[in-house]
């Protein structure tokens, strides 16, 4: 949960005032040409520009690290596996450990190929997750046709998270001052049990938070919030940023 | 040469959330595929959840809190002694036995993009994946398992204990079908598939058996303090509920 973080609270970063919905369409076109992309390069120029973005609209470096650990270690151990273990052109020849290994001109090609795919999209989806409020990327989701009861859902999930986070560290705490997690099977039950109290209060908050919806007019259905109309000068830039990709894309 | 691809894969399912497949990971044709296979499951579950929020109003609320509890359980490092790593379980056991399979996969849709928006952890491409093995394979597996049991006349622990397990076991071989088809290239699929199956299971085996032991834990909580809920969940009759305590 440490990583867990939403948009850049700043309101005069470079996105801020752009449409969500300009900005998720926007990311989803890039995240589409990197993915269907054959070659490294281009890849490697959204992962250069989704960067760059997360940096210029306030993303602190250390975040932006923490953000992209899980998927750049997954990019190197797929690299490694496809260097090392595919391909029928051999590069380089070692011992290691006494076991023979041998790198492979093509798997590495594979591999980098498959590595850069997967820093391109993971920069271009950060970059419109730190740029975008969650609620307005959810708006814009609902605005897409995404059937709304799931983004209905989404939201309250999203309300709840943190109240639900914050108890389960509380209980985290109060299970280790007595002793839980203490030993393997100890830990397990004290794992049980605090799923088991989250479940427990998710009812009773589902519950509460109804009869308060209730009061205040709810009558099943959220409103979700209301898009202003695209203004040209958001509009075009972004399609020319789509452009402009497309034609690399295509090169 | 295997034993080195088992540490090269244990080294990378060490920090991984559950089993994701990393965003950018799959290549257009196979992430547009498993959206395929994905969106009539989603679809139903959505026209499930609405059907019954109609009954009831506090039901999209509850959902919604229960994808916020498996984002929770699916984050938090459980240790997996034969690997001496941490690990994450899936938690959609827990949902697919409280509140049906289809409901369960919009949970696990749910969890899944706010994980992938905010998280970095699994993508907006690899949704459709993702969804496929945590929501659909996962949810169907548990519930199938928990109600084959119950059927047969098991207790609500041992039930719950196997829902757990299948449902991990299930979606472990789902991802590892997934991720083999994103990084073969021009490798032959079942090899591959079969050498990351055999690579996680140092990881998974176990972590299926944790996962199942903190189902049932969590149940058999559930039906100590508030069988209530179980009752409404229809898991239990109100005779069990009397004879229970």
């Amino acid at each position: 949960m440490r990583n867990l973080h939403s948009h850049i609270p700043r309101a005069t970063h470079l996105l801020a005032g752009v449409d969500p919905r300009v900005k998720l369409l926007t990311s989803l076109a890039l995240l589409l040409m990197v993915v269907s992309h054959r070659g490294i390069a281009f890849p490697m120029v959204a992962a250069l520009i989704g960067g760059g973005l997360c940096l210029s609209i306030g993303v602190r470096p250390r975040l932006l690290l923490l953000r992209f650990a899980e998927p750049l270690l997954l990019a190197v151990m797929v690299l490694l596996l496809k260097g090392f273990f595919s391909g029928s052109e051999p590069l380089w020849g070692g011992s290691f450990a006494g076991v023979n290994v041998t790198l492979y001109r093509d798997g590495l090609m594979e591999g980098v190929r498959i590595a850069s795919r997967i820093a391109g999209a993971v920069a271009v989806v950060a970059a419109v997750g730190f740029a975008t409020p969650f609620t307005e990327l959810l708006a814009a989701l609902a605005w897409l046709r995404v059937p709304r009861g799931l983004v209905e859902v989404t939201i309250f999930a999203w309300r709840y998270l943190f109240v639900l986070a914050d108890d389960a560290q509380v209980i985290h705490a109060a299970q280790r001052n007595r002793l839980g997690y203490v030993g393997f099977r100890r830990g397990l039950r004290s794992f049980g049990t605090l799923a088991g109290a989250l479940v427990i209060k998710a009812f009773d908050s589902s519950q509460a938070m109804t009869t308060a919806m209730v009061q205040r007019g709810y009558d099943g259905t959220l409103p979700l919030m209301q898009h202003r109309p695209f203004r040209v000068a958001e509009v075009l830039p972004a399609a020319g940023v789509v452009l402009f990709m497309g034609v690399l894309w295509r090169i | 040469m295997g034993l080195l691809v088992s540490l090269l894969l244990l080294l990378a399912a060490a920090p991984a959330h559950a089993m994701h497949i990393s965003e950018g990971i799959l290549p257009l044709d196979w992430a547009a595929l498993w959206f395929v296979l994905a969106a009539p499951f989603v679809v139903a579950g959505v026209r499930q959840l609405n059907r019954l929020s109609h009954g009831d109003l506090s039901f999209k609320p509850l959902v919604g809190l229960m994808a916020a509890v498996v984002f929770i359980i699916s984050c938090m490092p459980v240790p997996v002694p034969t690997a001496g790593t941490c690990s994450h379980p899936c938690g959609t056991g827990i949902a697919a036995i409280l509140v049906g399979p289809l409901v369960s996969v919009v949970i696990s849709t749910v969890a899944l993009l706010i994980q992938a928006l905010v998280m970095a952890h699994g993508g907006l491409s690899t949704l459709g994946a993702d969804i496929v093995s945590m929501g659909v394979v996962g949810s169907f597996a548990g519930w199938g398992a928990f109600r084959a049991l119950r059927s047969a006349g098991l207790g609500l622990g041992p039930a719950a204990f196997a829902a757990g397990v299948a449902t991990d076991w299930a979606t472990y071989l789902t991802t590892s079908f997934e991720l083999a088809s994103g990084i073969r290239g021009s490798e032959p699929l079942i090899p591959l598939v079969t050498k990351i199956v055999l690579a996680f299971v140092p990881t998974q085996l176990p972590l299926g058996l944790l996962e199942g032991a903190m189902t049932a834990g969590m149940v058999t909580l559930l039906a100590r303090k508030r069988p209530d809920l179980l009752v409404k969940m229809k898991l239990m009759t109100i005779r069990e509920v009397s004879g229970h305590a």
